[in-house]
């Protein structure tokens, strides 16, 4: 065993300085990777998972981070074992990229923009291997073949922007790979793709762990993720591993109650829960007469909660039945979008996209209706064109018997307050400069909400504590809240219009599972308290399925297959359905 | 590309027009007659009718108007005879009876002053300008790009908050403020050791009446010029390179084991220049335009130079010259940048 050892992390401890103080990042762990092995790495944002292993590399931000303490020794092949933190700059850079390489999360922004994806790969053969550049430009495109890229010529003289997120990755990983690495650390490789391309990436980083013999250490905040690929877990929570063993007694056995809590809330697949479990029904956190914080365990399983019960079959088709006998809320009728994609030299279109194309469905009143599909399958322009956010080509939306399309500014400008949307993105879609309070207020004075501004403050206080914050939030700037947070902000901002009927877009897309969890809980508290309906947009169809009543799934602008959420998962008619439902990475040889 | 570069040269002819139609408007609203002025003090009635004829001053203020531009434009329709030929030197194109098609240089008319071409004038100060204009340009860009990637590189540190002082302070300066204070303290005082001069330019006739090119006098006004874009493109570079590095592909970069200069000078400040070309160029154009009052305090014998001392003596068709020269300059120049960001930056979609 002693001889496979491949990386130590001994007693590691990271620490960033910022205005408020000095931050454990990391809080002492050690952990071992052993030779040909996958090392999962689960936690959430936060939890020091990512920091832990740029340490690795040296490649914190320094100031403000700072490595306070710790050994990191790396044993390679031939050679003596080195100490890679004692290193200077100068000689971690014949580690970086030679022994240890590194992908990362978001392709799209991972690569240099202005250089050609085959430079960006040459350089790291050029640096470490000192061939000439044709060789170099054989190795990339023998790469490139490897990792699976279509017409590796072509790529090779494309530019990043000219390629698609999965296909960027795949130009990381052939980067990573380019001088043999023994450790490969992945951030989160996946986590910005669809599932069907998640799939394929997971494979190809498989089959070249074998092929080229090295060592994975695989960062994630989805379980679900870890199971399809690691030989070992490790468990971060706040700076620590609170566990780590092999990864099917994680999954048969897991011991912390954190493990446990992010193994629950993912949404389930097999059955239907009334709500999600989240952490905080597994564990509390509290601090001990010497000022160490303790996590005390709350519940062994997702049956000793109370709150969490499962729906059957029966009683969610009757739901179904029910809802449907209503008068629909909204009816979209053959309602199409199509956006130029050329134009001659008069500026007239001459080839379009059909985001959305001839789409017809209904909601009901208190129904929340599921749309599913892959990124640019035309779901999000979809909503977009039903509030007229964008203008629609053809077709009839009616809303409560009114036809959207045909309102005129005022009277659609008073629908607007009954029709709501959120974002997907917590962090772009509040203002900096405006604080909790004034962001949610501000609709309700351009709507005429209340006649005072005092009237209006006491709704939005009201609002904050229904969302789950506290009063003492309302002066408050949006940088001070984590994601999870801003979305509640969101929420809260939506409903201070008293809306009927929100749209969500990607709503929890951003978001770690176990904070995914709560707003899920959220969203369907307040669909009972304020008797709302919601078409919820997602990609991944887990949370899609866990919200929604009835379900759409949508590809090519096109509605490919409809019915009740349960209906869909478990007996798929389309190809596209079975596709999207088989990629889901899940736990399936682990059922306990 | 074509099509962009014509689409550009388009936009760029309308902002020409309109650009000659407003100046000369506010000029013919001036309280002077150009025709008096051609005489100085003395004359008589007759003569100066006879030139208000002859520059079509008796003629409305759009009939004016359309002459000069007809006068500038390479392609005209002009009466074809002996005396046009002459004032125009035109090839023809295509002959219409009594008028032919033409195309010709721009016709910038002549000196109310010197009665010399417009052109010919022009064409002695612009050579020194675009000397000066070159040199302090190039200075700055120089400078003023390494001090923002040192600044960027030690953010909140002494060297940053000084660079960014210093800078701040340089652009506050009015750069013939600074002209004056440069030539005094080492055209004037310190010229012993510096043996500069406080005045001069490039070219000077020596004793013998021959032209002579004096390098150090290019040394001042290249400083005093460049002062302003140095404190623009190290802002620039600082903020651009601040927000480059702290990107996701210097990350990789960095992980690929590239050592932090090829970091820093081929991942990110290839990334941080398009704002930097974008003051670089438009400073450029301003300074090649003339810096006008700084080559009067160093009366160095440029584009600016001959342009005040146009505008005070009221000789119109060379403030109109300088005028029209500098929007063309202006023009091209933000054409040659907008095909530039395309190779920058390969982001930038050509349609």
């Amino acid at each position: 065993m002693e001889k496979n050892l491949l990386l130590e992390i001994i007693n590691l401890h990271v620490e960033f300085t910022t205005e408020e103080g000095v931050v454990h990042a990391v809080k002492g762990i050690n952990l071992q990777l052993f030779r040909g092995e996958t090392l999962g790495i689960v936690g959430e944002s936060g939890s020091g998972k990512s920091v832990s292993f740029l340490s690795v590399m040296q490649l914190i931000e320094s100031p403000p981070g700072k490595i306070a303490e710790g050994k990191i020794i790396f044993h390679p092949e031939s050679g003596k074992p080195v100490d890679l933190l004692a290193l200077s700059e100068k000689e971690i850079q014949q580690y970086r990229g030679n022994d240890v390489a590194m992908i990362f999360q978001e392709p799209m922004t991972s690569l240099n923009p202005v250089y050609r994806c085959g430079f960006q790969v040459d350089e790291a053969i050029l640096l470490h291997r000192g061939v000439s550049k044709e060789v170099a430009k054989a190795q990339t495109l023998e790469l490139f073949e490897k990792v699976q890229l279509p017409d590796p010529e072509r790529i090779y003289k494309s530019f990043p922007h000219q390629l698609s997120g999965g296909q960027k990755q795949r130009v990381m990983i052939a980067m990573a790979m380019s001088c043999n690495p023994e450790i490969l650390i992945a951030d989160e490789p996946t986590t910005a793709l669809d599932v069907t391309v998640q799939k394929k990436i997971l494979a190809l980083m498989g089959d070249l762990k074998k092929e080229l013999n090295a060592s994975i250490i695989f960062i994630t905040h989805d379980l679900g993720v870890i199971a399809e690929i690691a030989d070992r877990v490790a468990v971060m929570y706040r700076g620590l591993i609170v566990e780590k063993g092999k990864v099917e007694d994680i999954f048969m056995q897991p011991q912390h109650p954190y493990t446990k809590s992010l193994l629950a809330c993912r949404p389930p697949m097999d059955y239907r829960l009334n709500q999600l479990p989240v952490v905080a029904d597994f564990m509390d956190i509290s601090t001990d007469k010497n000022g160490e914080e303790m996590m005390i365990e709350k519940a062994a399983s997702i049956q000793d909660i109370d709150r969490i019960q499962k729906i059957t079959k029966e009683d969610s088709l009757k739901r179904i039945a029910e809802l449907t006998k209503q008068a629909p809320l909204l009816e979209v009728k053959n309602l199409s979008c199509w956006f130029t994609t050329k134009k001659d030299f008069l500026g007239r279109p001459k080839a379009y996209v059909k985001a959305v194309d001839n789409v017809s469905f209904n909601v009901y009143p208190g129904e929340t209706l599921g749309l599913v599909g892959e990124s640019g399958c035309g779901k999000t322009t979809l909503g977009r064109v039903i509030l007229r956010l964008l203008p629609a080509r053809s077709g009839e939306v009616f809303y409560r018997g009114k036809d959207l399309m045909l309102l005129e500014k005022q009277e659609m400008m008073a629908l607007r307050k009954k029709i709501q949307i959120i974002f997907q993105d917590p962090y772009a879609s509040l203002n900096p400069r405006m604080t909790i309070g004034q962001a949610i207020m501000e609709p309700m004075t351009v709507h005429r909400i209340y006649n005072t501004p005092s009237e209006r403050r006491t709704w939005v206080l009201d609002l904050l504590e229904k969302v789950g914050l506290k009063a003492n939030h309302f002066n408050r700037y949006p940088h001070e809240f984590s994601g999870g947070q801003r979305q509640r902000i969101c929420i809260a901002r939506a409903l201070a219009l008293k809306p009927e009927f929100i749209i969500c877009d990607e709503s929890v897309s951003a978001l770690d599972v176990s904070v995914q969890a709560q707003v899920l809980n959220l969203l369907l508290d307040l669909r009972e308290s304020f008797q709302l309906s919601y078409i919820f947009i997602s990609h991944d169809l887990s949370v899609v399925k866990f919200m929604s009543d009835r379900m759409l799934v949508m590809n090519q602008g096109k509605i490919v297959e409809r019915g009740a959420s349960d209906d869909i998962y478990h007996h798929p008619k389309n190809v596209y359905t079975q596709n999207l439902i088989s990629a889901i990475p899940q736990a399936k040889n682990f059922v306990r | 590309m074509l099509n962009y570069i014509l689409k550009k040269i388009g936009y760029g002819l309308i902002v020409l027009i309109m650009v000659v139609c407003i100046v000369s408007t506010i000029i013919s609203l001036a309280p002077v007659d150009p025709a008096e002025l051609t005489f100085g003090n003395r004359y008589d009635e007759e003569t100066v009718k006879a030139k208000r004829e002859a520059l079509g001053l008796d003629k409305g203020i759009f009939t004016q108007l359309w002459m000069y531009l007809r006068d500038i434009s390479p392609i005209a329709i002009l009466a074809d005879h002996a005396e046009n030929k002459a004032k125009y030197n035109y090839t023809r194109l295509l002959p219409l009876g009594e008028r032919a098609l033409v195309f010709k240089a721009p016709y910038l008319r002549e000196s109310f002053q010197s009665g010399r071409r417009v052109s010919e004038i022009l064409g002695e100060a612009i050579p020194l300008t675009a000397i000066l204009a070159l040199t302090s340009i190039f200075l700055a860009a120089i400078i003023g790009i390494a001090l923002g990637i040192i600044a960027a590189l030690r953010p909140n540190t002494f060297f940053d908050n000084f660079a960014i002082t210093i800078s701040v302070l340089g652009y506050s300066v009015p750069s013939y403020v600074s002209a004056m204070i440069l030539a005094l303290i080492f055209g004037f005082f310190l010229s012993e050791y510096t043996g500069l001069n406080v005045q001069g330019s490039l070219v000077v006739l020596d004793d013998f009446g021959e032209e002579k090119y004096v390098w150090k006098n290019l040394i001042l006004p290249a400083i005093a010029l460049g002062i302003r874009p140095v404190a623009i493109i190290t802002q620039l570079t600082r903020s651009a390179m601040l927000d480059v590095l702290s990107q996701d592909y210097i990350r990789t970069a960095k992980a690929k084991g590239l050592p932090k200069r090829t970091v820093v000078i081929k991942h990110a400040l290839r990334n941080a220049l398009n704002p930097v070309a974008t003051a670089i160029s438009g400073w450029f154009a301003a300074l090649l335009a003339g810096a006008f009052f700084v080559e009067n305090v160093f009366n160095f014998k440029g584009l600016g130079d001959v342009a005040v001392n146009a505008l005070l003596s009221f000789d119109i068709p060379v403030v109109l010259g300088a005028v029209v020269f500098t929007a063309v300059l202006f023009v091209l120049v933000n054409i040659m940048v907008d095909i530039l960001y395309v190779f920058l930056d390969p982001r930038v979609a050509v349609s």
